[in-house]
């Protein structure tokens, strides 16, 4: 870590001031002006401070930003101690004349040891994370740029608990001396055990008051931005406490993805900075160029090393005895071997257990306009957990731009999920903006859907609705698609990271791996559709029969009741020996289904009906009981009475 | 309390039988109910050598709710059936388009709302359906159309109880054909021969000019797409009378299939040829050839459409415009693109079509 610091301090950035018409050619005059020019260094503070979009700092977004800032980080700093996260993120109004916010995020990590913490929050540039592993901060940008924000726009400290492991928790006040990049320590102190905010053995806390906007659209951003999180990270506890409400996302599963570990260095993405490094690492050991090619770069036995030597035409010397032309002729040669494919032990997929657990129990952040009767109507926030009714996961290990990429892909169908969504995650981040252009889109529109043995005519007929407007039958379907490609360096489209660009073969790798899952559930969707197709017929004959009845009373007499039980009757069959010639549920590891599905017909609803029926209901609900037993899988289950005799059939086939 | 129509009487019979068969499907035998119906349209209407003109085939289609897809049409046939019965049941008469509104309705819950009948059409169709189901024509529902065709010429008709001389000597107007037929009689033809022309407008042209007396001819028009009284008008005038039927219409693809509509019939009313269709008339104008023949100038022809020339190419196909004179007519409008309204002989002076045109035609024709 410091090493790095060390590199990146040199780093300064010059502007040039140009008077007036400073340096205008082409005056055929041939006046030589003797313009001065001032050059000047500017502190990395000053230099993000004033062009805050770079990080992503505009006007609209500072709040959005900084949630995700903290989240990330909460996130990164618990993965990287492999604890259970248990974050709790606040964002308040302080003062809404002058647009005051205060933000607070209190996280379980490992915490910042006191001698570094205000470096390590004020100076940019700053970071744990300058290392070849896949983190989701990277830059040491984000918490800087709220502390030097709330520097730049309010009177208010910093305010900062950390407890890192072998140490009392500790309290500070800070502000960023942004002319020159260094922290300002207004307070320190430990903190005295009835004032502790950190419960645990480490734990880390920060509160900074921001000046921002925040619209509605922003603001349903924000909840976006925390509920897809939480899909990608399961086993997180995650609390948002706002003014509209407190919502919180429970933890669904208590297994975390292994960590990434530090790798070193791919020969294939050697340059010459990365080799001078590596020698500047090894130069008090006296090591060999040989020697420090083994030991700094990943894939590169003794042999390949003495090979690459060889080619270069170099004799062996200690390594820092080589000048800047001989070691060029190292990296060209290095870009013409083949070496093997770079390990992945860098990368943290979520993994098929996490995201399924993120699938299978999504929450979604509803918000509830209550009007009332003196006030302003007023929003009121709460959370509901969507079950599918299937999910399924499949995933492709590649390389992208040299850097081993892993792409992974979930989709969860049916249940509570009533519409069609993208979700797209990069290094777990959820990305929110820019969706038509991103890759996933492309790579969604060119996957046939017909691969899930469905065809666009079908899922349009049986899906009809008054929202979806779209030419693509893809929309229509009650689906969510999860893309995630994680990787050290994503080929983001844009500087405001937002979205994926297709580079090399990433869409082909995301297309098979959309095709492979569109396999993998078409057995299930089929069924599925067929159920739909099922529902919508019996809500036909819901609707029809009375028409038909009246018809026929009015011309002849006829006892209307017994007219209508008796269709009713005769339609529930004909719709349950069509449901009976459904495929039993493929057994397929892959396809995690949601325990029992609910085939969710809906329930009779005329008296002479349900009197009919009553007998056939109670013994559903008989068998579901003794299914309950047996099932070890079986879940609370808010399913509504669902096609009596077709589970009849099942449970007898069991 | 008048005595209950006997042919009325039949239809709700036919009605409330078939009612019955549903429900006892329904309830004693526990099958869906279905019924079939000969299927309406272009696959399923088959030219007869025969008689002459375009009949059904035999082509059916199973209506029942077995399907999701025939919910709705079982549905709509069986309360069209029971609107009809309403109908006759209260000695009433109505439209097509009353009996659409007299029926209309949503069907589903407040979520999923939509119409019972999605336009007239389905309604139309249902009221078709019933006709062939029960085997009755429309006419004896007492459904019909607003009227549309008109007459005048040398004939007497009965309307209920009214005696309705169409010879109104003054050429000042012709008189509407009635639509509910059941109450219609012609009482006396003295005309020598019956001229039907496309259109309203030409046909007061002609009248104007006098025609009607120099000729002893009655004068008919469908306006356009002829109603059902009007082709049984022409039906009965020249079958039951014995009076020779001359039609006239545009030189377009369009007016050729109003004129064959008289003479062959239609694919959607194939089902009722036998009521409507009269195979003796000839159709002797306009022709494509008497543009050029007639000096039509050309600020008076129309270019044809895309859509003419498709017509046109489907029509030369047919197995009833497969006689040498049709074929040229064809080919020419094919290779001149070219099509003329009769209006269009006002251009030669505003009596030349009733004096000169008509005259020569039905010279050539040999019917005077």
């Amino acid at each position: 870590m410091l090493d790095n610091l060390h590199c990146l301090k040199n780093k300064a950035t010059i502007e040039v001031i140009n008077r007036s018409n400073g340096t205008k050619a082409g005056n055929h005059e041939n006046i030589i002006h003797r313009n001065k020019i001032h050059y000047h260094r500017k502190a990395e503070s000053e230099f993000f401070v004033d062009n805050s979009a770079l990080a992503g700092f505009t006007g609209e977004r500072i709040l959005y930003m900084a949630v995700r800032e903290l989240l990330e980080n909460a996130l990164d700093s618990c993965e990287i101690n492999h604890v259970l996260p248990d974050i709790d993120l606040r964002l308040r109004v302080l003062d809404p004349e002058n647009d005051l916010w205060i933000i607070s995020c209190k996280d379980n990590g490992i915490g910042i040891p006191s001698d570094k913490l205000p470096v390590a929050v004020c100076s940019f540039l700053t970071s744990g994370k300058y290392v070849e592993k896949q983190q989701r901060g990277l830059f040491g940008v984000g918490l800087k740029m709220i502390a030097a924000f709330s520097t730049k726009d309010t009177d208010h400290p910093l305010r900062v608990w950390s407890k890192s492991i072998d140490e009392p928790e500790y309290y500070f006040d800070l502000r960023t001396d942004i002319g020159t990049n260094k922290p300002i320590v207004l307070e320190k102190r430990v903190v005295k055990d009835a004032e502790r905010e950190i419960e645990g053995e480490f734990g880390f806390k920060v509160e900074a008051v921001l000046r921002a906007r925040l619209s509605p659209v922003t603001r349903n951003k924000i909840y976006d931005y925390i509920s897809q999180t939480s899909v990608v990270n399961p086993y997180a506890v995650l609390t948002f406490d706002s003014d509209e409400g407190s919502v919180t996302f429970e933890r669904r599963t208590s297994v975390m993805p292994v960590p990434a570990k530090e790798v070193l260095p791919h020969p294939a993405d050697m340059d010459l900075k990365t080799l001078r490094k590596a020698i500047l690492n090894h130069v008090s050991q006296k090591t060999t160029l040989h020697g420090v090619l083994c030991n700094s770069f990943q894939k590169m036995s003794g042999e390949k090393a003495r090979e690459i030597v060889v080619k270069a035409a170099l004799d062996l010397r200690l390594a820092d005895k080589y000048n800047e032309h001989e070691l060029i002729r190292v990296v060209n040669v290095c870009k013409h071997t083949k070496f093997q494919s770079p390990n992945t032990d860098h990368l943290s997929p979520i993994g098929e257990k996490i995201l399924t657990a993120g699938m299978t129990s999504e929450y979604a952040v509803i918000m509830n306009k209550e009007n009332n009767q003196n006030t302003a109507p007023q929003t009121h926030l709460s959370v509901r957990l969507l079950k599918p009714s299937l999910t399924a996961y499949s995933s492709r290990t590649c390389v992208i731009n040299n850097r081993p990429t892993v792409v992974e892909c979930g989709i969860a169908y049916g249940g509570d999920i009533g519409s069609f969504k993208l979700f797209r995650f990069a290094n777990k981040i959820p990305l929110l903006y820019d969706e038509g252009s991103d890759v996933a889109k492309e790579v969604i529109s060119e996957v046939e859907i017909n691969k899930m043995g469905i065809s666009k005519k079908e899922v349009k007929e049986q899906f009809r609705n008054a929202e979806t407007r779209s030419d693509r039958a893809i929309d229509y379907l009650p689906m969510h698609i999860f893309f995630h490609i994680c990787s050290t360096k994503i080929p983001y489209k844009t500087a405001g990271k937002e979205s994926i660009a297709a580079e090399g073969d990433l869409k082909r790798y995301m297309k098979s791996c959309l095709s492979d899952l569109y396999r993998k559930v078409s057995a299930q969707i089929r069924r599925e559709l067929k159920i739909k197709e099922n529902e919508n017929k019996l809500k036909l004959y819901r609707h029809y029969i009375p028409f038909i009845v009246d018809a026929i009373s009015e011309s002849i007499k006829i006892d209307v009741k017994k007219l209508t039980s008796a269709f009713n009757l005769l339609a529930e069959k004909y719709i349950r020996n069509e449901m009976s010639s459904l495929p039993e549920r493929p057994s397929e590891n892959n396809v995690t289904s949601a325990e029992d599905i609910s085939t969710a017909l809906p329930t009779a609803e005329t008296h002479e009906r349900s009197k009919v029926n009553s007998k056939t209901i109670s013994s559903v609900r008989h068998t579901r009981k003794t299914k309950a037993l047996n099932t070890q899988k079986i879940r609370q289950s808010d399913i509504q009475v669902t096609l009596d005799n077709f589970k009849q059939t099942k449970a007898k086939k069991r | 309390m008048p005595t209950r129509d006997k042919g009325h009487q039949d239809v709700i019979r036919k009605i409330k039988s078939i009612m019955k068969t549903i429900s006892d499907d329904v309830i004693l035998k526990q099958i869906m109910p279905s019924f079939e119906v000969p299927k309406i349209g272009y696959d399923n209407t088959v030219w007869s050598d025969d008689k002459r003109m375009l009949t059904i085939g035999n082509k059916t289609v199973l209506i029942g709710p077995h399907s999701a897809k025939k919910i709705p049409t079982f549905s709509q046939y069986l309360v069209m059936a029971n609107a009809i019965r309403r109908l006759l049941d209260e000695e009433m008469e109505s439209t097509i388009r009353g009996l659409y509104y007299a029926t209309l309705s949503t069907v589903g819950d407040e979520k999923n709302k939509q119409k019972f009948w999605n336009s007239q059409e389905d309604s139309d169709n249902a009221i078709k359906a019933i006709e062939l189901i029960t085997n009755v024509p429309r006419e004896e529902f007492s459904v019909t159309s607003k009227p549309k065709g008109m007459i005048s010429g040398p004939i007497t008709l009965r309307v209920g109880g009214d005696l309705i001389d169409c010879n109104l000597g003054s050429r000042a107007t012709s008189q509407l054909i009635p639509t509910n037929i059941r109450d219609l009689e012609i009482v006396d033809v003295k005309a020598d021969l019956v001229m039907v022309v496309e259109k309203d407008t030409v046909l007061n042209n002609i009248r104007k000019s006098g025609f009607i007396q120099k000729y002893n001819a009655i004068l008919l028009t469908g306006s356009g797409e002829p109603d059902r009284a009007t082709r049984m008008m022409v039906k009965t005038l020249n079958e039951k009378w014995k009076k020779p039927v001359v039609i006239f219409a545009d030189a377009d693809p369009w007016g050729l299939g109003i004129a064959l509509r008289y003479k062959i019939g239609s694919e959607s009313l194939s089902y009722d040829s036998d009521r409507l269709v009269t195979p003796d008339a000839k159709v002797l104008g306009m022709m494509f050839s008497d543009i050029y023949e007639y000096n039509i100038p050309e600020v008076a022809r129309l270019a044809a459409t895309e859509e003419d020339v498709n017509r046109a190419h489907d029509m030369k196909k047919k197995p009833w415009l497969q006689d040498r004179k049709w074929k040229k007519e064809l080919n020419l409008f094919l290779e001149r693109k070219e099509k003329c309204e009769l209006d269009a002989f006002f251009k030669h002076g505003f009596k030349y079509l009733a004096e000169t045109y008509l005259p020569n035609k039905l010279r050539e024709a040999g019917v005077i």
